[in-house]
Parts: structure tokens; sequence; C-alpha cells
């Protein structure tokens, strides 16, 4: 009888060790950190906002949860290595200046939601991703790198980025 | 915990949970009193392990108590029915003994929520003081419930015999005591869902809507998701309560018996699991609804390797439970004839198993994959949902198979219609098979949301529907048939029974990694964007530490367990002797 609950409890201790084991050999390990915060100073130039704003695409603005680095069937959103062309054609076409258009897409996204996607796009300015002034102008600085002229500098977008926050935040469409 | 007065055993209830909470409460006082304050972010932190991993390890092994004396109830009244309607005996034992697991486990339930009530305001002030505010009232009434529930409870275990002849006021108080289980489930999945998807605050975190704060998107699905896996994995754990009576049976009556209890209680597992995950999908379709980012970052992500172990387990379950079947076969007479299909069966499981675990990408994460941008170009096919799904349902079809064969694999129908009736079977099994396929193949064509939100639920419409059309056919068919022998209970190899302890120990597991997955579908936020976790802790480890902390917390648990199954052996002993001295 004794002998029986002692084989079980070995049993019960192996199945436990063989799952730990895959866990520990056989998938990949790498940890999650919250993402830093990033510091944009006065005068940085466009390369550095681009570089910038290249981290917090892969980083703290969890852009490549939803958006495909290349087009591919099916996706989300827009791929993101044509994507600052696209985004000049579409402010020519909605008549506005590229970086109203690139500011009101990340904090007012709900306000124009391109044919073939759901309006999924949170506003990133806000929390859980709560990107600040900086981290915003250099997201743009690379999103309009990506086959477009840059168009934004830090600090002298502020006055726009902040103009679209306050349309988003009364409900401006 | 002997059977005695109604009323000692009642009060032995009270005084036992009263206790508890006193101890709790003055544990809580008397070490805010002599610890160090909390630090400016916040947090105390706990000695060697840090105060994540504490609180961890007891949250989970507290649910999975909880999940045991909330689940078991369930299908303990249905067994009291089912014996009272139909006078057998067999299933109003197997129902008393169903309840005194639970009756004796509700205390070490207790002791580890109040180690749960005393840990968290000591480690977290910050954010239990958050929660009070927005969802202190619940509390309050959760304390009220659980002495309802411990009323109840108590007074249906120690009333069993003396209402043998009441039954219909016993089972009565059995119904009440699931309603109170599903209220305190309903609470405590208001807290998590508030967690995870808050609604009812303002973004600092001022209370706006008390009931919108409850009624948040996770809430109902959740406690639905709850509600089942609980009734899955209390019938696991008396699976294997009965496996480790078996093994330790000293008469053949009780090996038959407990061979009979183990099999029950495996079925009711696998039998409740099959709505498992047609209710997973609902509760991500509202944490998408809530947070597409949040359902992408669970679902693709950080923990997308976290699926293919999920894969890895359930697969195991399967093949546990249809190993478990085709054994079983040996104790049926006529069973023999049946033992041909079980190679098929096999070779359709394993193929499942295999498709279900191959990864998408060989990337770590979702974010890794996308900087590649490629997958792989041979596995990649089989990693998608499409071949997963189908994959899966294909698998449990089998499965179901192996249930249905052993079921029938004693009687020899005798109705007129009976060969119609096989070529009709066989019909349902091979259409809805090529159905399903032919979804899976055509799933790749098409955009995503198109395979989400149709083929995928036509796909798992269409194993319902063949599996319900397979039982009403085979109840049909086989009323009244010939029986070629009784079924030999307790002629089982030892074996099968740690087929039973595989399925349990395997569920536990998943249980304890699903449980970090959604709680770490929260990444660095104590309350998903309200309440951000600044501690030392606010990061998810590896996937090999949550195994390493999962597998601990699973031990510890069975350590518990066992010590409730040796419990309740020793009373048996006492109760038995006491008897022989009468």
């Amino acid at each position: 009888m004794r002998g029986g609950a002692i084989k079980l409890g070995i049993a019960v201790i192996g199945i436990n060790l063989l799952f730990a084991y895959i866990g520990l050999y056989f998938l990949p390990q790498s940890e999650s950190h919250p993402p830093k915060e990033l510091k944009i100073q006065e005068g940085v130039t466009s390369d550095e906002l681009i570089q910038i704003g290249e981290q917090i695409l892969f980083g703290k603005g969890q852009c490549m949860v939803c958006h495909p680095m290349k087009a591919e069937p099916g996706m989300r959103a827009p791929a993101i290595d044509t994507i600052g062309k696209h985004m000049t054609e579409e402010a020519k076409e909605r008549n506005m200046k590229p970086e109203d258009y690139a500011f009101e897409a990340l904090v007012n996204p709900g306000a124009y939601v391109e044919k073939g996607y759901d309006n999924i796009m949170p506003p990133v300015h806000k929390p859980p991703t709560s990107l600040s002034e900086g981290e915003l102008i250099a997201l743009t600085a690379f999103l309009q790198s990506k086959g477009g002229r840059v168009t934004v500098s830090y600090p002298a977008s502020l006055e726009a980025l902040r103009a679209q926050i306050a349309r988003a935040e009364k409900g401006g469409k | 915990m002997a059977e005695g007065d109604v009323k000692k055993g009642i009060l032995k209830g009270f005084i036992k949970l009263t206790i508890i909470l006193a101890v709790g409460f003055a544990a809580l006082y008397l070490l805010k009193g002599i610890l160090p304050g909390p630090s400016q972010e916040g947090y105390r932190f706990f000695p060697l392990i840090g105060s994540r991993v504490w609180v961890w390890i007891i949250a989970q092994i507290h649910l999975n108590f909880a999940a045991f004396v909330l689940g078991v109830p369930i299908f303990a009244v249905a067994m009291e029915f089912l014996g009272w309607k139909r006078s057998d005996e067999r299933l109003d034992r197997i129902a008393y003994d169903f309840t005194k697991l639970f009756t004796l486990a509700y205390t070490l339930t207790a002791i580890m929520g109040a180690i749960l009530m005393v840990s968290l305001p000591i480690l977290y002030p910050k954010f239990i003081d958050h929660m009070l505010k927005i969802l202190g009232p619940t509390w309050w009434v959760y304390i009220l419930v659980m002495y309802g529930e411990v009323f109840v409870c108590y007074y249906y275990f120690y009333s069993w015999h003396k209402m043998k002849d009441r039954k219909g006021t016993h089972v009565a108080m059995g119904v009440l005591l699931n309603i109170m289980g599903t209220l305190l489930l309903l609470i405590t999945s208001s807290w998590v869902g508030y967690m995870t998807t808050p609604g009812g605050v303002s973004p600092s975190g001022e209370l706006i809507s008390r009931w919108h704060a409850i009624k948040t998107y996770m809430w109902i699905p959740l406690s639905l998701h709850r509600l089942v896996a609980n009734v899955v994995f209390g019938a696991g754990i008396a699976a294997a309560y009965a496996a480790y009576r078996f093994i330790t049976a000293k008469t053949e009556d009780e090996k038959a018996y407990y061979d009979w209890m183990g099999y029950t209680s495996a079925m009711i597992a696998i039998g409740f699991s099959l709505i498992l995950p047609g209710i997973g999908y609902l509760l991500g379709i509202e944490i998408y609804a809530f947070n597409e980012q949040m359902g992408i970052q669970l679902m693709g992500g950080f923990f997308a390797w976290l699926w293919v172990m999920q894969a890895i387990l359930i697969g195991a379950i399967l093949f546990c439970i249809n190993y478990y079947l085709w054994i079983s076969l040996n104790k049926m007479p006529g069973g023999e004839r049946y033992f041909k299909y079980v190679k098929f069966l096999f070779i359709v499981v394993l193929l499942g198993y295999m498709i279900w675990l191959t990864p998408h990408s060989v990337a770590l994460s979702l974010e890794e994959a996308r900087r590649i941008g490629a997958y792989h170009p041979a596995l990649g096919n089989l990693g998608v949902m499409a071949a997963k799904n189908t994959a899966v349902i294909i698998s449990y079809l089998a499965t179901f198979l192996s249930y249905a064969i052993f079921r029938m694999s004693n009687k020899e129908p005798v109705v007129p219609w009976a060969k119609t009736g096989r070529t009709i079977r066989a019909a349902i099994i091979i259409i809805s098979s090529i159905v399903v396929l032919i979804l899976g193949v055509y799933s790749y064509m098409v955009p995503a949301s198109v395979r989400v939100k149709v083929l995928s639920p036509i796909q798992f419409g269409v194993f319902f529907l063949s599996i319900i059309g397979l039982f009403v056919l085979d109840n049909k068919m086989y009323k009244g048939a010939k029986i070629l022998g009784e079924p030999r209970w307790g002629k089982m190899p030892e074996r099968s029974q740690y087929a039973l302890i595989g399925i349990t120990v395997t569920f536990t597991w998943l249980m304890g990694m699903m449980g970090y997955m959604r709680s770490g579908g929260r990444q660095y936020w104590h309350v998903y964007g309200i309440l951000k976790d600044t501690s030392p802790d606010a990061y998810l480890p590896a996937h090999g530490i949550a195994a390493v902390i999962v597998t601990i917390l699973t031990l510890i648990f069975f350590a518990l367990i066992a010590f409730v199954f040796w419990s309740i052996m020793k009373l048996e002993r006492v109760v038995q002797e006491r008897r022989q001295e009468v």
C-alpha cells in the first residue's frame, strides 16, 4: 500500500520536472521589460530623431504588435516599410500638412481610418502606451523616413502636435 | 469530519473560518506595526524569493483549491440527484465521496486565502488601497457569502445520512451550495476582470461607477471559463483520488469501486473540457474588444511560445485519456472486437498532436518574427491557426470515438435498423472529418477576420454537431441492447491509474501556466492602463523561470492534496473502528 503511494508521488514529481525541463531547455529564454523613458533634448538632429523613433517602434510603442514590416496578406494595419510615402499621399489627398496627418494618426487615430482596416489603433499618447511629446515626434520622424520626407523636428513641431492632441480631446474628427 | 451532529458540524465550520480570518487580520495588524513602512513607490519586499514570486505561489495554490471546492459540488449534486432518481446506491456513494473531498479541502482553501489576504496589503499596499477604493464593498460581500457557503457546505455534508429520506431537500441544499459558490466566483472574477480590462474609473484611477468597475469586458466570460474549468479540474482531482485509492486498495471490492470512480471522474473532466475552447474563444473576443493590442500580445507576442507549451500539455492530456480508454477495453467483455481500431486512433491523435505543437516561427516573439520578416517555408504553414484548429478538432473527435467505442464495447444492438445505424455512424464520422478538413484548407485562402469569425466557429460547430449526433444515435441504437457481460471493474492494470494521475497533474500545471499568462497580459501594470507596476518585479520573467515557478507551486499543491487524501483515509479508519466498537 505504501509502495503504491510512493510510486504515485514519484510519478507526480517526475511529470512536474519534465514540464519544468521543457520550459527551461526547449523554449526560448528572454525577459520582457517595461520600456525605458527616452530622453529627447532640444537641438536633436533629424537622424537622431529617426534612430530614437525606430527604438520606440520596436519597444515602448508596441507598433509591431499590429503593423508588419513588409506588406503581407490579411495584415491588420499598414506595413511600415512604405508608410512614409503612404502618409504623404494620404495627407495630400486630405489637404493636410504631412506632420498634421501623422500626428493625427497617432493621437486621434479614429478620426480617419483608411479603407480596408478596422478602427483598432489606440491613441498612443494615452495609457497604456503613454508616449511623451518628444517620443511622438521621434516616432513620426521615423515613420516619415520610410519612403517619405521628414518634416518634423524637436521642439519646433510641438505646437502642431499639441494642436492635434487638443483636437483629439475635444473629440474632433 | 466524521458523521455526527449537524449543528456541531456547522458550528465547527464557523469557528474554523472565524479563527482563520481573525488570525489573518491580527497578523496583518501586527506585521504592519512591526515591519518598516513601504518604499516611496508603495512596496515592501519579501525576503529571498521576492514579493512577486511569493504572491504568485500563494495566489495560484489558493486558486487551485478554490477551483476544486467550487467545481466538485457541481457534479457531486448532479450525481446525488441521479442516484436519488434512479435509486442507485453507488451513485449516492460516489456523490458522498466527492462531498467528503471538497468539505475537507475547504479549510486548506481558507488558510491559503488568509495568507494571501495578509500578503497583498503588506507587500503591495498601494495596489490594495486602489483596489479597496474601487471595489472595497465587494470584499465585504465576499466574506458574507463565504460564511453562507460554509454554513450550507457543512450542513450538506453532515446531514447526508440523516436526510436520506428527504433527498429532495438535501439535493436542494446542494444546489444552494452551488449558487453560493458561483456568487463567490463572480465576485473574485470581477476583481481580476477589473485589473485586466478596467472600466468605471477615470484615466487617473478615480471611481466613476462601481457597477461598471465590476461589469468589465472580462467579467462574465472569465467567470464562465472558470466555472467550467473548475468542474474539469475538480473532476481531475477526484480521478487522482480514485487512482490513489485504487493503487492502495486492499480488497477487490475497493478496487472495483475506485476503478469506477476514476473512470466516472475522468469522463466528467474530459466531457466538460470539450466546452473550454469555445468559452476561451469568447474570453479572447472580449479581450480583443477591450484592447486589440492586449489581445495580440497575449496570443502572439511575448507569450507565443507558451501557446506551444499549452499544445504540449493539452496534447499530453488527450494522449493520457485515449490511452486510459484503450486499456479499459480489456475489462469489457467484447472489448477485444475493437482492438483493431486503436492503432488508427493512435495515428490520428499523434498526427494531430504533431501539427498542434508546430510553432509558427522559430523566432522568440512576434516582434522578432516581424524583424526577420519570414516564417519557416514548410513548418510555417502548419504552425498557423488554420492547421492547428483543424488538428485539434480531429484529435478531439478521435478521443470522442475512443470513448464511444469503450461505452459500446460490451453491447450488441438488437434494433432492426442496427446495420443502417452503423452506416450512419460511419457517415457522420467521415463526413464531419472531411468538412473540418476542407474548412481548414479553405481557411488559408481567406482574410484572418473571416477565418476567426466565420470558419473556425463553423469547424467547432461541425464537431459539436457530430458528437451530439453520435451520442444520440448510439443511445437509440443500443437501447435494450444485448449485454455481452458486465464491465469487470477493478480489472485494470496499475499503469492505467498513472494515466489518470498524468491527466490531473498536467491539467494543474496547465492551469498554473494559463493563470500566469492571463496575469502577464497586463505586462507592467497592476491595473492595465490605470495603475502602473513600478516595483523591481515589473517585468515578465523568462519562460524557463515561469515554468520552474509553476512546477514548484504545482508540487506544493499536490503535497497538500495528498494530505487531504491521507486525512480522508485516516478518518474513514477512525469511523470504521468506532462502528466496530459499537
